[in-house]
């Protein structure tokens, strides 16, 4: 499922990114690559979302090219 | 692989750049490396920010220099402060010396993907220090760290550090120190043997070119980074450097690669979170149990749609009042200490070009600039307590949703919110928008800001020509709301601006929000104090070369040039005048001899002492009035007033020479008066036809529909440069010697007694507004023009910003005095 229907507090795994290069490129710096652990801390636009111990701030258009499975 | 050229070991001195992902204290730890001995500049050619340091603990006879880096994420380079860091590291930088080691700055807490810089950085080739920072804040997170495993899975050497409470900073000295003469240990191998194939076959293929035209070889790592992000910034740069021939193999590479079932702009991250999570499972275990952070909990209501806003409009409302308020005092010191200066200066040289020069020229118009100090220090203060706490990010996401539907970006709006200050540190600010169009979104209506240059035009005719009256039971006034609702006509038209920009010039789709949302800590007074003290520092430096210079300028267009036909003329009027009195004078000597029969030689003399005894009582007289402030009218006035004029009468009745000191007194006082008059006819008339004054009346016909005559005019060119300098033009023009400022009472009731030639005052609520509203919205600074051109490499921008601000600004005015004086 996207990242946008996790709800709050609801734990997921990456499974795939959709973006641009450009933007997967970006999105990976910072921790959302396939595999990556995370968790929704306030959903909406923008969400933040928790990978490891980092919280990140994501605006709409890069939470709907990222899929999630369950944890 | 191939190693970059390095400075041979044992030189005389050593380079270690410091490098880390953003919010990883790696500022923190730079000052705790090199103490208060650093050093703030620029890079040539690009203004981000380099901060050098000595290394504290390094030996006498090899100094060690730190160059703290911009924090990145990695180094694909997608931003310009990206960019910087790979230049800097690979020696690419004129005047930065290669370094001889890195050290990377690692957050304990987020050792996945801050690892993914730290493998990028080993494949360099220079030696790599990690300093494992926030290895408290790990534990208390439930995450425990191997560091001996950690060493030896990267190759590198790991020293754990508590930045914030100096721990583990003496181990990392030391490491420090003798990483700038060890050996460059081999990388891991982190990509797929099928990739590496191709990686080589690119840098032979580059460096077979490069020894062709003899120029160094970009390193193997940035070769790398070149043919695994396409379209990336350092793909672009080797096609411009190496050409055609580059991008074929670039091309045939990325077939290959995707042939074998690879996804090209995949692969690093792939490649590198695979290889950290293998090398993690050996080094970090982290207890399922984790408590929820302070962070988390602040967040709780910091970040929410509604409370998270009322606090952030709360704590803006907060910012403003103190900037306002705790300022005043401050402001008014340095005002009167450049006063004084002026008229101490004006006393040690003789009267002339010189004189006016440096008085008028140079001491107020520096004057009237630095009088911005203490506005501009204390509104970096509150912006580096709140972004050294990690509050910016939460603003930036509340405000994400609004600033996206005027087609900005969460990001714009620390830019945006620095422009309050000056719109300089704001488009420096917006170097953080990735998106190259967001930004320049971002940099052209940045500017539009009431900045706190534009404060002394709006207090200086706010005071003359809105009434002040208390509203809502004292709480405020109307004179506060005109201020309030100026800043308002700058924000709102800069939204609109935004608001029309993005769909049409700047067209296109805006980057999604992403920002890392730092743990809160407390604010470091170090890191506080010395964005302060620098900015500070940037603006004196400024005030104290463009300004200075332009002012210099404007005085010499307005002093140049002085036919002597003028002053002979003036001459001839003066000496009438000095004859007329001296006349007087032995006509009354005259009369009293005649009238008293006394002999004429020490008559003169004695009326003359009468005379300035009268002089005396009344400059007695002016200094109780205006040292106690008495109103014209007021109770204690008219006692003061009638006390001086018993005084008179009991000196005119004391002696028979009283009513011919009386008649003496009055004949110089007037006489005096139409000297002054002379002197400032003069200066007019110099003025008129000074180069100044002919573009003055050239443009009239332009300003007149604002309301303006020609010198309100050339008052505003005048401070085209700098918008502040119109207080000092004003003052020069209206024949005051251009030392006015916005508190000076000479100016204002010259203001207020300035008229146009039938006669009617020229100046209203009509014009003030129209003044007050073209200066809100026209783009008078030099400075912010030439920051834009710096920062978007072209002068496409600045021209762009100053003609549209220039033209919204005209025809905004012209609305304005065109309804105002309908309405009003």
């Amino acid at each position: 499922m996207q990242l946008t229907q996790l709800t709050h507090g609801q734990q997921g795994v990456v499974e795939s990114i959709t973006s641009s290069e450009s933007s997967a490129k970006r999105l990976a710096d910072i921790g959302f690559v396939r595999g990556a652990r995370l968790q929704m801390v306030r959903p909406g636009d923008p969400c933040i979302v928790r990978i490891d111990e980092t919280c990140v701030g994501l605006g709409f258009g890069h939470q709907k090219h990222i899929y999630v499975g369950g944890s | 692989m191939r190693t970059l050229p390095r400075a041979a070991t044992g030189t005389a001195s050593a380079t270690i750049a410091l490098i880390g992902n953003p919010n990883t204290g790696k500022t923190t730890l730079f000052n705790r490396l090199t103490g208060f001995n650093q050093r703030v500049g620029n890079y040539p050619g690009v203004t981000v920010e380099r901060t050098t340091g000595k290394l504290k603990c390094s030996p006498s006879d090899r100094p060690i220099t730190i160059i703290d880096l911009p924090g990145t994420y990695s180094l694909s380079a997608g931003s310009a402060d990206e960019a910087v860091v790979l230049d800097a590291l690979s020696g690419r930088i004129r005047n930065t010396p290669t370094p001889d080691a890195i050290c990377c700055v690692v957050d304990a807490k987020n050792l996945r993907r801050n690892l993914f810089l730290v493998t990028q950085l080993i494949e360099l080739g220079l030696p790599v220090i990690v300093a494992l920072n926030m290895t408290d804040l790990a534990q208390a997170a439930g995450i425990e760290i191997d560091e001996n495993e950690l060493a030896k899975a990267l190759g590198v050497p790991v020293v754990p550090v508590v930045a914030t409470r100096a721990i583990g900073v003496e181990e990392l000295c030391k490491a420090l120190t003798e990483s700038t003469e060890g050996d460059t240990p081999p990388a891991p191998v982190v990509f797929p043997e099928e990739v590496n194939v191709h990686i080589d076959r690119l840098v032979t293929r580059i460096t077979r070119s490069s020894d062709e035209r003899s120029i160094a070889p970009p390193p193997r790592a940035i070769i790398a980074q070149a043919l695994l992000t396409p379209g990336g910034f350092h793909e672009h740069r080797l096609l411009l450097e190496y050409g055609d021939e580059l991008a074929v193999s670039l091309a045939t590479s990325r077939h290959q690669l995707s042939k074998i079932g690879f996804r090209v702009a995949e692969i690093e991250a792939d490649a590198r979170y695979a290889w950290i999570g293998g090398a993690l499972a050996r080094c970090q275990t982290s207890s399922k149990l984790r408590d929820i952070s302070l962070t988390e909990k602040a967040d709780r209501v910091l970040t929410h749609p509604v409370s998270g806003l009322v606090i952030l409009i709360l704590i803006m409302g907060a910012v403003f009042q103190s900037v306002y308020a705790w300022t005043a005092p401050l402001i008014d010191i340095i005002d009167a200490a450049f006063g004084e200066l002026g008229v101490y200066a004006a006393g040690l040289l003789p009267a002339g070009a010189l004189q006016s020069l440096i008085t008028d020229g140079v001491i107020s118009g520096v004057g009237a600039v630095l009088v911005f100090l203490p506005q501009i220090l204390v509104l970096f203060l509150f912006i580096a307590i709140l972004e050294d706490c990690g509050y910016m990010a939460r603003a930036a996401f509340l405000l994400d949703r609004f600033m996206r539907f005027l087609g900005l970006n969460g990001k714009s709006f620390i830019p945006l919110l620095s422009s309050f200050a000056c719109a300089i540190p704001g488009i420096m600010a917006a170097r953080t928008i990735e998106n190259t169009r967001d930004r320049l979104l971002t940099v052209v209506i940045a500017p539009l800001m009431s900045c706190s240059a534009r404060l002394p035009v709006y207090m200086l005719l706010i005071a003359i020509f809105v009434p002040n009256t208390q509203l809502l039971w004292g709480i405020t006034n109307t004179q506060t709301i005109m201020l309030l609702c100026m800043y308002f006509v700058g924000i709102f038209t800069a939204l609109a601006v935004a608001f029309v920009l993005k769909r049409t010039l700047l067209k296109g789709e805006s980057q999604p929000f992403l920002m890392e949302m730092p743990t809160y800590k407390w604010p470091s007074p170090k890191t506080v104090f010395h964005r302060v003290a620098d900015r500070g520092k940037q603006f004196c430096i400024q005030a104290g070369t463009i300004i200075f210079a332009m002012t210099i300028v404007i005085w010499a267009l307005g002093y140049y040039p002085r036919p002597a036909s003028i002053a002979a003329s003036y001459e001839q009027q003066r000496t009438t005048l000095e004859a007329e009195i001296s006349e007087g004078f032995a006509s009354l000597a005259a009369a009293a001899s005649s009238d008293l029969g006394i002999l004429e030689d020490s008559l003169a003399t004695d009326i003359e002492t009468l005379s300035a005894r009268f002089a005396e009582f009344n400059q007695q007289f002016t200094d109780t009035i205006e040292g106690e402030g008495f109103e014209e009218g007021s109770e204690a006035y008219v006692a003061a007033v009638s006390a001086y004029q018993q005084r008179v009468d009991e000196l005119t009745g004391s002696s028979p020479l009283g009513e011919y000191a009386l008649a003496h007194y009055h004949l110089s006082t007037s006489t005096s008066a139409k000297l002054n008059e002379v002197d400032r006819r003069e200066a007019g008339d110099y003025l008129r036809q000074s180069f100044l004054g002919r573009i003055g009346h050239f443009i009239e016909p332009a300003v007149s529909p604002l309301g303006w005559d020609w010198r309100i005019g050339t008052a505003a060119i005048a401070s085209f440069p700098a918008r502040e300098v119109v207080i000092g033009a004003l003052g020069t023009i209206f024949n005051l010697g251009g030392e006015q400022d916005e508190g000076s009472s000479t100016l204002r009731s010259t203001i207020v007694r300035a008229e146009t030639p039938d006669g009617e005052p020229l100046f209203n609520l009509a014009v003030a507004l129209s003044i007050m509203v073209f200066f809100a919205l026209c783009c008078q600074c030099g400075a912010t023009l030439a920051t834009i051109k710096r920062e978007t490499n072209t002068w496409r921008w600045p021209v762009f910003a100053f003609v549209y601000m220039t033209g919204l600004a005209y025809v905004m005015a012209l609305v304005t005095y065109q309804v105002a004086i309908r309405v009003i």
